[in-house]
Formats: structure tokens, C-alpha cells, sequence
């Protein structure tokens, strides 16, 4: 039974009333012709064909880049101050159940011993609303990974498609619950009596994959050595394309950018927390010259190992989501799913 | 609001020129609470600023016996080293840590200790070296095994000089193979090699080692023929790191992450893992 009841027309209230109380309002939109999470300020701009936007909402609380710290070097020395963030109300509208899966592995490596409250922060006023899929496409996978359109692993409130374009409302967690709350006014108590909602469509399960059995060969050390990597990953050109649009993948770099370095003009400038990728050759690349993944096959195993061995292992969380960004975005058609499959059958 | 990859401001108070390209610093914390409250234990690294040009990742190379500074070692080579090898004395940079675990040196005491270096790895080493001669009398027999490329790439000249001149540690530095001057008095052989040379007993004994990866891998078959059980093997693993705090994803040895789990680990550690370093 749903909680609540929203119709289609109202969304523009809620934008509305979201921004007024100085909130973000973040769903699928087009840019560059494809659907990505968009801060949108009307629900025109609302893109009502996407399957899935190319981007993931982790940007919401694990920017491409922010400013982590600020310097200035001069005359009478150095100067250096940390950043605050108080994070933003954010409501992300739209998101897809697989997806939603995703933020608590984030939260697992951004809280692994130390906070990093960059993140924790932003993610405390995120409120996360999934719509469950009416359409996939060939690149869908959730199912393999034991998660469907009808998860609600992440959810703050989930909502349900009706044939008229409404939606059927279910609270899911404590933050939801308090949301429906502030917004009563377009949270409707009662559905219509004649609310049909849409079928939900459940990609099909890959019968060659057994996560079980790639859970035990990645625990075998030995496989490190299996001919099964070079083969499967040659093609691979080390883009790190997969790794930007994967919602589990939280590999960053802590840089510098100033004015001037060096010699005696005063500079000033700021550190900065950026989006890296494993799958780049300098990534691992020690001052030496050794490099521990010096070659492809071994950054792409490491990425296939972080999903399906270190996320499952040290956080008991999900490492993929099967939202299939990665397959979609990967310009040599690398599919992970074929790599699954793959291993799932090796003895 | 608790950020963690804010570093801390040190002044350099020292420089020492350890070999060619490679400096050392002593450096003391701005903050006069945390220069008299700042702990740390052997083992342990941090993460080095230079600003405008980011951060690298080093040992503290100090002994914790020695109070009111810390020390680091490292040799210019890229961007940051390039920046930190420019400071003066007197310069502001930044420091972060200490991140990772440590050497368990209380559950040594009484036992003999042989330590094994190999170039710029021996800074590790020389903090637990340390801490062992500040209180010398909690252990045995001290025998230190260090080696570098050439007689100019060893590092801490004067402490060499100073533990050869000791009656109570045994010393045996090595070059590699035409790596020595004319005048060199040691062994001129890899480490490994000269370890075996050395026939250290592992009879209640403790091996502690740092250097290139390779060696890692050569010395742990030295040591297994010495005797040396690998639980009482000890290293102190390096991978290039950006965060110290388990986050950013790049020290992890298949599923171990560096900066968390590590950086000190046994032998049977090392030999379980996966061979991804």
C-alpha cells in the first residue's frame, strides 16, 4: 500500500517550494542531447523519456572537484585554512533503484575509520527519491547483481509510475518520511481510485553469471596469475571513461593549483579533492619508476576486484549495481557483464 | 568541521644532505600544543606538503624516543620532492599523520634484532633503529645490514659512522656491484646476498626490513634460509598514496589498503598477499 500520492502536475510545486527554502533541486534532464542529474528550476525541464542519466548522483556528495583547503605564501610566511561544508539540502528526483544502492558503499570507504566529512555532510541532507523502472535497455543488469527496479536499498522515498503519469508514493526511510511531511501539500493523502500503476520492467537475469563463484576465484590469490585478465581486458584503452559514470567508484587525487610556485613573489592557491581513475598507468606509478599496475590488464582487474572483492569483503557492500553505465559509456565495448560471465566459469 | 586532509604547519629547523638528491628534515610543528602533544609510533608515515605543488608520502624517519620534532628523508624526484628539495630552513610546509599502523616492538624486548636496508628504504629502519639504542638494554644483539647502488646513495652517512664505531651493533653496509670507490671498506655484493653472508642466527631474533620491492621479495628467501620464521619477519611496504586515510584508492595490494592495514607487516602477511606490488 502507498503511503502517499503525487501527481505529475504538482512537481512543479515541489521544485518550487524545495528552491524557495533554499534547497537544490536535482533530476533527469537533457544536456548535450542525453539525460543527466541536472539542478533544474521547473518541471519542464524535466526529461520525461530517460532510462537511466548518463551521469551518477555521487557528484551530489563527492564533487568531480572541490576546494578542500586554501593557501597563500608570502612574505611573512604561510597562511592556510581548511574548507567548511555545510552541505545543501538536496533533493535528487528520479533516481533509479540501482543507483540508490550505491551511496552506501560510497559512505563505507568515505567513513572507513576517518570521516570525511566532504561527504558525510553533503550526504546527511540528500534526500534520494527513485522512480522504479518502467524501461530498460540491453545495457541493464541489476538483477544479476541481485538488485531490481523494485529495490528500495538507498531510497529515501520511492515512488511508482501510475498510467496517467502520477506517481504512487512509498516512504522509506526516516529522511523520507520527514520530506513527505514538509511537503504535504503536494504529497497527497489518497491516490485516485482509478490509479493503474505502470509494469515495472525486470531486465533479465545473465544465467552465465554466479556471483558466488566469482566471489571464490577472486579470493584465490592465484588467480591473480589467470591468462583470463590480458584476455578479457586487451582491449581495454585505460580511458577511465567506466570509472566517471560508475556510481561505486570513489578514487580520487589531492592536488595543488596556485599562482605561482617558487621564488619570492608572494602566491596563493587551493587544494584540491578531484576525481581520479585506477585505470590510468600513472596512478599507481611509484617516484622509482616500479609501477605495481604497470600494465592494463592489471588496472582493470583492480577495478573488477574493487566491485566484486574489496566493496563485498572489507565494507559488505555492493561494488556494482548493474546500472550498466559502464558498458553504455565504454568506447571499445568492454562489457563487464561478458568478464562475469567469464570468470563464473572457470573451475 | 573535522577535515582530514588538512595539514598541519611545520617549520623546516634543519636540513641534512644525506646523498645526492636526497635530503632529510627536522621539523617542528607551528602550533605549540601539538609540537609538545604531537605522538607517534615507529612505523608510522605522514604526508609532506609542499603548497602549490601538493603532497607526497614518507616514514617518519625520527624515533619516537626523541622528543619535539620529527625527521624525514627523501629524495627529489618529482614535482613535490622537487618543491619540498627547494625549501630552506626556517620554510613553512605542511604534514599530515601520522596514518598506519606500527613495528609491535614491545613484544621484541629481550630478543636479538637484525635490521635490513636497502638505498632510501633505510629510513624506516633507522626510526626503529633508534628506538632500539635509546633503550638498549631492553634487547639483544643489534646487527644492521645496509646497501645502496654506489657509496654515494647511502644515506645517513654520519649515523653509519657512528653505529660502526659502536661496540654494540654490527654493521655491515654493501654497494652493488660497481657501485664502489676506491677506498670503500665494505662489502660490495646486493643486500640479500650479503645478508646470507652475514649468517645471522634467527634463534629468538627479529628481522625488520625496507627497500625496493624486489629486494622485499629476495631478502625474504635469505631470511627463510637464516632460519628465520616468517612471523618474525617484519617490513614496512610503500605505494604511492594520496590521502593516507584509506580513501582515495591507490595503496591497496589487491584487497589490503596500505595506509589502513599497513604499513608494517609480517611475512606471512606479505607471502598471503596478492602479488600486486
Amino acid at each position: 500500500m502507498p503511503d502517499n500520492f503525487l501527481k505529475r502536475r504538482d512537481i512543479g510545486k515541489l521544485i518550487a517550494s524545495v528552491r524557495d527554502a533554499g534547497g537544490r533541486f536535482v533530476a533527469p534532464a537533457l544536456a548535450a542531447r542525453q539525460a543527466v542529474y541536472k539542478d533544474i528550476s521547473s518541471a519542464e525541464e524535466l526529461d520525461d523519456d530517460y532510462i537511466l542519466p548518463r551521469n551518477s548522483y555521487k557528484e551530489l556528495v563527492f564533487p568531480q572537484t572541490e576546494v578542500i583547503a586554501d593557501f597563500t605564501i608570502g612574505k611573512d610566511g604561510v597562511g592556510l585554512k581548511g574548507r567548511d561544508v555545510t552541505g545543501r539540502d538536496t533533493v535528487v528526483f528520479g533516481a533509479r533503484p540501482c543507483e540508490a544502492a550505491s551511496l552506501e558503499s560510497l559512505r563505507s570507504v568515505f567513513t572507513w575509520g576517518f570521516i570525511d566529512e566532504f561527504c558525510t555532510k553533503r550526504e546527511d541532507r540528500l534526500v534520494v527519491i527513485t522512480i522504479a523502472c518502467t524501461k530498460a535497455d540491453g545495457a541493464c543488469f541489476c538483477t544479476t547483481v541481485d538488485l531490481s527496479p523494485k529495490s528500495v536499498t538507498g531510497s529515501d522515498v520511492a515512488l511508482s509510475e501510475t498510467d496517467a503519469g502520477d506517481y504512487l508514493v512509498h516512504s522509506v526511510s526516516e529522511k523520507g518520511k520527514a520530506f513527505i511531511a514538509k511537503h504535504s501539500d503536494v504529497f497527497k493523502a489518497k491516490p485516485s481510485a482509478d490509479a493503474v500503476v505502470k509494469p515495472i520492467i525486470m531486465p533479465e537475469r545473465i544465467k552465465g553469471v554466479d556471483l558466488e563463484k566469482i566471489k571464490k576465484f577472486l579470493s584465490d590469490t592465484a588467480h591473480y596469475e589467470n591468462p583470463v585478465w590480458p584476455e578479457l581486458t586487451r582491449k581495454c584503452i585505460g580511458c577511465g571513461a567506466c570509472t566517471y559514470v560508475c556510481p561505486t567508484c570513489h578514487c580520487f587525487d589531492i592536488t595543488d593549483e596556485a599562482t605561482a610556485y617558487g621564488g619570492k613573489t608572494p602566491f596563493e592557491g587551493e587544494r584540491r579533492k578531484n576525481w581520479d581513475a585506477c585505470q590510468f598507468d600513472n596512478f599507481t606509478l611509484h617516484a622509482s619508476g616500479h609501477n605495481p599496475r604497470d600494465t592494463q590488464f592489471k588496472r582493470w582487474r583492480n577495478r573488477f576486484m574493487c566491485k566484486f572483492n574489496y566493496y563485498p569483503k572489507k565494507f559488505s557492500s555492493k561494488g556494482c549495481v548493474g546500472c550498466g553505465r559502464c558498458i553504455r559509456v565504454c568506447p571499445v565495448r568492454l562489457d563487464i557483464t561478458e568478464v562475469m560471465e567469464a570468470i563464473s566459469k572457470r573451475p | 568541521m573535522n577535515n582530514i586532509y588538512l595539514p598541519q604547519l611545520v617549520t623546516i629547523e634543519d636540513i641534512y644532505e644525506e646523498a645526492p638528491d636526497v635530503r632529510s628534515f627536522r621539523l617542528v610543528f607551528k602550533d605549540k600544543f601539538l609540537r609538545d602533544s604531537f605522538e607517534f609510533k615507529t612505523g608510522q608515515f605522514g604526508l609532506y606538503s609542499a603548497f602549490g605543488l601538493g603532497e607526497s608520502t614518507f616514514c617518519i624517519a625520527s624515533s619516537p624516543t626523541r622528543k619535539g620534532y620529527i625527521q624525514c628523508t627523501f629524495r627529489r624526484s618529482g614535482r613535490v620532492t622537487g618543491g619540498l628539495y627547494d625549501l630552506s630552513i626556517g620554510d613553512t610546509m605542511g604534514f599530515r599523520g601520522p596514518y598506519g599502523n606500527c613495528f609491535p616492538m614491545d613484544e621484541w624486548k629481550g630478543k636479538d634484532l637484525v635490521f635490513i636496508a636497502g638505498g632510501i628504504g633505510l629510513p624506516p629502519v633507522r626510526s626503529v633503529i633508534w628506538n632500539v639504542l635509546d633503550r638498549r638494554e631492553d634487547f639483544g644483539k643489534v646487527t644492521i645490514v645496509y646497501g645502496a647502488k654506489t657509496v654515494a646513495d647511502l644515506v645517513y652517512k654520519n649515523e653509519l659512522e657512528h653505529w660502526e664505531a659502536r661496540n654494540d651493533v654490527r654493521l655491515v653496509q654493501t654497494v652493488d656491484p660497481g657501485g664502489e670507490t676506491p677506498g670503500w671498506k665494505g662489502k660490495i655484493g646486493f643486500v640479500p646476498a650479503i645478508l646470507e653472508e652475514t649468517a645471522t642466527s634467527a634463534e629468538n631474533a627479529i628481522a625488520v626490513m625496507c627497500g625496493p620491492p624486489i629486494m622485499i621479495k629476495y631478502v625474504l628467501n635469505a631470511l627463510g634460509k637464516l632460519g628465520f620464521a616468517d612471523e618474525d619477519v617484519y617490513t614496512t611496504l610503500e605505494n604511492k598514496m594520496k590521502c593516507g586515510v584509506g580513501k582515495c584508492g591507490r595503496c591497496n595490494v589487491g584487497d589490503i589498503y596500505i595506509c589502513k592495514e599497513g604499513p608494517v607487516y609480517t611475512a606471512v602477511e606479505v607471502k598471503r598477499m596478492y602479488n600486486d606490488f
